[in-house]
């Protein structure tokens, strides 16, 4: 995940660099770094860079890590034949190497050749049983080739290994809500709080997930953490100033106002209705009247 | 009452279709949905899509984000005399042209406010297709619900169902994509995540 500062860093070099004023090489190193996907600016720089002689022996031996990395961002604008020139000097550079060894197997999947990325893949994870990124790569093809449930399961058997890999775990959440396995989603999204429980992305997408199973348990646990979200984040995240209200609204109807938690949860929820309307009124003012009457129409529900 | 919507056509503005178009650019490697606003015509036999809102690029069947979009997006447009009238989802990957679970629910959801909605899926193979074909088709298939509701294909040869309401839309739509104005598109992602980003897109056809 990417903080707010990196991402305004990454945005401003991005525009100096896509207007001719230099930073390539800065630009490409953060990309790299932030694990960001921005393929068709790494191929178009890189390549700027990588034609350029006097700017590729500048780089020293970093050249072979830009190699990589704009062979990589080649494969994924489909620029096949740009990714197998720079695979060729790497494997040039490293005749043994197993790195080079995924590229080339990358390639084969970029192509499409699936059973033999997939023959490629299974040689290599031979000598590298623990390679994490062949493993991942494995769920990708089952992905690519829309074989979902294949997915799932190689992301299962990964995350009984990797335990601790927070991305796959909400790779792993997003493909449950696309089919709408909203109890599975829970399930990951527990995970992720468990270990990081201060991450307040975490407890949003969790609070969502309940939502959308609905009924009042999930109802009341997920405007808890919606709540704990505002907590984290000091108050000023929109989605969870909406999903306590939302909460609100909704666990009433359920309960048809039998509930004792009531005259607490209304409070929580005119003061989340109070901080959004005040927001919008700084910073979306004509959007206002739209809020105001949806808003209205919740707490008329409850 | 209007005629059912087996017989109803459907219009599309090049406004809403470049919009909706643009948005799905603006994220290639998700699904992302949008709906559809318009109105009946005047003569009860069409359905007229004016404008459109992307709404979202992540977590596509979550309720939360649903439920507090839709009734802004139906509030603000239901004082210029227009509904909405139908949903837009294009799939994560570019060959899958099955209408999944979410989409079908979404639009479910939808004609319970307005019983001729429609569901445009984005035709990936067409839109890639569109520098060279010069096709002046829609890049999108058209579903919807038959009498026991369940959500079927409008076969597109031929069609005189759905057309586009400009004939040049596809020439605007290229032109518009060789600029990368897809980078300005706002959904109502972005707008939850800083609500001074505006989801009605006012700049976007200056």
């Amino acid at each position: 995940m990417v903080t707010k500062t990196e991402e305004n860093q990454l945005n401003r070099l991005e525009s100096q660099v896509d207007n001719a004023g230099g930073g390539a090489w800065e630009y490409l190193c953060l990309v790299r770094k932030l694990k960001l996907r921005r393929s068709d600016k790494v191929l178009n720089h890189g390549l700027s860079i990588l034609n350029n002689p006097s700017k590729r022996s500048a780089l020293g031996p970093e050249e072979w890590t830009l190699y990589e990395q704009v062979a990589v961002a080649a494969m994924d604008c489909q620029s096949l034949d740009v990714a197998k020139d720079c695979i060729k000097v790497l494997r040039k550079k490293f005749p043994d190497s197993k790195r080079v060894g995924r590229l080339e197997a990358l390639l084969l999947e970029a192509k499409g050749s699936w059973e033999l990325a997939e023959k490629a893949y299974s040689s290599l994870l031979e000598d590298n049983p623990l390679d994490q990124t062949i493993h991942k790569r494995r769920v990708a093809m089952a992905k690519a080739q829309g074989n979902i449930p294949g997915a799932i399961e190689w992301l299962n058997k990964y995350l009984e290994i990797f335990m601790a890999d927070h991305d796959a775990w909400r790779e792993l959440a997003e493909i449950y809500v696309s089919l709408q396995m909203y109890k599975q989603a829970a399930f990951c999204y527990e995970e992720l709080i468990l270990s990081q429980p201060t991450v307040p992305l975490y407890h949003l997408a969790y609070a969502d997930v309940l939502y959308t199973l609905g009924g009042l348990e999930n109802l009341q646990t997920a405007k808890k953490y919606y709540t704990s979200t505002i907590d984290l984040t000091g108050g000023k995240n929109t989605r969870a100033l909406f999903g306590v209200c939302l909460c609100t609204s909704a666990i009433t109807q359920v309960t048809k106002g039998k509930s004792k938690e009531e005259k607490e949860g209304s409070q929580v929820q005119s003061l989340a209705a109070k901080m959004l309307e005040k927001d919008y009124k700084q910073r979306a003012p004509d959007k206002l009247p739209q809020l105001t009457t949806a808003l209205k129409s919740l707490t008329l529900t409850s | 009452m209007g005629s059912s919507s087996g017989d109803l056509r459907y219009e599309l503005s090049q406004n809403a279709y470049i919009k909706l178009v643009l948005h799905s650019l603006n994220h290639p490697t998700s699904s992302v949905n949008g709906v559809l606003i318009g109105r009946i015509s005047p003569s009860n036999d069409a359905v007229l899509i004016d404008d459109a809102v992307p709404l979202f690029h992540s977590h596509l069947g979550l309720l939360p984000q649903l439920e507090i979009s839709l009734p802004l997006i139906e509030e603000y447009f239901s004082a210029k005399g227009l509904n909405i009238v139908g949903y837009f989802h294009a799939n994560e990957r570019s060959d899958d042209y099955e209408l999944g679970g979410v989409a079908k629910n979404i639009g479910d959801h939808i004609c319970r406010y307005f019983p001729q909605a429609a569901i445009l899926l984005l035709d990936n193979k067409k839109l890639e297709a569109l520098k060279k074909s010069k096709d002046r088709s829609a890049v999108t298939q058209l579903y919807v619900r038959d009498a026991s509701k369940n959500w079927k294909l409008v076969q597109s040869e031929g069609n005189s169902r759905f057309s586009l309401r400009e004939p040049s839309a596809n020439l605007i739509l290229l032109d518009y994509i060789s600029t990368e104005k897809w980078k300005g598109i706002v959904d109502f992602d972005d707008h939850l995540d800083d609500i001074s980003k505006d989801w009605l897109n006012p700049g976007l056809f200056n």
